[in-house]
């Protein structure tokens, strides 16, 4: 089984594609924190109207850990996006090539295989937190400093004081890696049916967005499946820069998160274990 | 009792109010005395914990060094962390919200604040450049000091403030004051803030519960250095400069 995981890893980070996720992160991070050196005054001015045509804020409001909470705000689309890049391909790709056949006169079971596939998604992912860690606050640490954190929320603005912010920080970036775990179970499951690496890919992308506007829209009408899908418990790391944090709420959507896991990773194992590989 | 000393019994006791009369200062005098004590103070430099109450906003408690300088200028620092002052903060400060130059000061009865048996009386300013169009204070006569303010303006509405003295009364400087703001709420569109719900469950909650427009922002002072002769930089926004 290891040696499985660790073909796969080969495979996925000796692909020059792998890397494009990489890129991407960075530029977005260094292009955010370029801007708010530049012109992250008139940012704030506007992001704050509400607030401070009513309160004076003084101090050092864009630090890091506000630059960082802006760029993890502008990739909630992205990350799941670039995980299924790698996921979605995962198996559809190797049918894609021709070699899905080849891999399975190996003398090792299905399942083994859809595992295998998961295991190696499941580190390029965390691979891919790592490294958006590092590249957003990381890095905005070094460029603004660390200071106390405004967040901003729809009805209401949260002030965290500096020496109570890095655990958030950790802990939020643990709850993305429970998060981005099962888009890439739900990746691996749509690789799965297809043939070719282009299909998951995409389809993974649209249900992401598709349940993303359903999250965001607020209209009561989508109230009722808001609790049942993927994309509202995604969030969940938002809950740890709340003052209090909604711990139940929070574990909640973690068991919703590890359930989605569970149920798209089996389900993977059944369809996977009953296909007819062609090629 | 003999009928002339009755007679003297009662003509002194028809006297007495009028002699504690003549004891009790006037509104204007009490005005000017209170407001020549508060006028001794130039600047001032305090140690803080400043506690915000309003229903958009989470702030912890703030501790920091709020520093006053005659007449308008208030800073709060927060040794590097953010400040947060109601955009009327300059209305803090108990010299803002009593009128400096000549007034109309009539008398307004009595009433008890926070135990104390208060004198109130109502400030009118004769001049049109000052943006104060009535001020009512209570004040403690025997130590005075204004325990409670309620100041109208023609820009920024009405503004109360209740004020707690204790080891600094002799400064004619509060240990606490309690400033009570009006709010609008805080309504930003949530598919930009992409807010967190734990799947709807504080949504219900969320509307279910009204939110307050009154809000409370609460001063506790620590300590004061008075009349330091604090320079006009200190005041400056770093950022904005």
């Amino acid at each position: 089984m290891m040696q499985l995981i660790r073909q796969e890893l080969y495979k996925t980070f000796h692909r020059p594609r792998t890397y494009i996720s990489f890129a991407i992160i960075a530029a977005i991070a260094v292009i955010i924190e370029v801007a708010m050196i530049a012109d992250g005054r008139t940012f704030v001015d506007f992001a704050l109207s509400g607030v401070t045509e009513q309160f004076d804020l003084q101090g050092n409001i864009i630090n890091g850990y506000f630059v960082t909470y802006i760029i993890l705000q502008s990739l909630i689309v992205n990350i799941p996006l670039l995980v299924a890049l790698v996921a979605g391909d995962a198996i559809a790709g190797e049918a894609g090539l021709g070699t899905l056949r080849l891999l399975l006169t190996k003398p090792v079971a299905r399942w083994q295989l859809v595992i295998s596939k998961f295991a190696g998604s499941l580190i390029y992912t965390l691979a891919l937190l790592l490294w958006l860690a590092i590249i957003a606050l990381g890095l905005s640490l070094f460029l603004f400093g660390e200071g106390d954190m405004l967040n901003l929320k729809s009805d209401e603005v949260v002030l965290l004081l500096k020496d109570d912010i890095l655990w958030r920080y950790l802990a939020a970036f643990g709850f993305a890696a429970l998060a981005m775990t099962s888009v890439a179970a739900l990746a691996v499951l749509l690789s799965v049916f297809s043939d070719n690496g282009i299909g998951p890919i995409i389809s993974t992308m649209g249900i992401i967005l598709f349940f993303t506007i359903i999250t965001n829209l607020g209209l009561p009408s989508f109230e009722l499946v808001k609790p049942y899908l993927l994309t509202t418990h995604m969030i969940g790391w938002k809950g740890f820069f709340s003052d209090p944090v909604p711990y139940d709420a929070m574990r909640d959507s973690a068991l919703v998160l590890c359930a989605y896991t569970i149920v798209f990773v089996a389900a993977a194992i059944i369809v996977f274990n009953r296909k007819d590989i062609k090629s | 009792m003999n009928p002339f000393i009755r007679c003297i019994f009662s003509f002194i006791v028809l006297l007495l109010p009028f002699s504690v009369e003549a004891q009790q200062l006037s509104a204007d005098d009490l005005f000017l005395k209170l407001r020549s004590r508060l006028e001794g103070v130039r600047d001032y430099v305090a140690d803080v914990n400043m506690t915000i109450d309003v229903s958009f906003m989470r702030v912890p408690a703030l501790k920091g060094k709020l520093y006053f300088k005659h007449p308008d200028k208030l800073k709060l620092e927060r040794n590097g962390g953010i400040a947060i002052l109601p955009r009327k903060s300059v209305s803090l400060t108990l010299n803002n919200l009593i009128p400096s130059g000549r007034a109309t000061v009539i008398d307004a009865g009595q009433e008890t604040v926070n135990g104390i048996r208060a004198r109130i009386i109502k400030v009118i300013p004769e001049t049109d450049e000052s943006d104060i169009v009535l001020t009512r204070i209570w004040v403690d006569e025997h130590r005075l000091l204004a325990l409670r303010t309620e100041t109208t303006t023609r820009e920024s509405g009405t503004m109360k403030m209740d004020l707690r003295f204790g080891k600094f009364a002799h400064l004619a400087l509060p240990d606490q004051i309690t400033f009570f703001v009006d709010v609008k709420e805080l309504k930003l569109p949530k598919g930009v803030t992409m807010d967190y719900d734990a799947g709807g469950t504080d949504m219900v909650k969320k509307k279910a519960a009204k939110k307050s427009n009154k809000g409370t922002i609460r001063i506790n002072y620590l300590s004061y250095k008075v009349n330091t002769g604090l320079s006009d930089k200190i005041f400056a926004d770093p950022v904005k400069e």
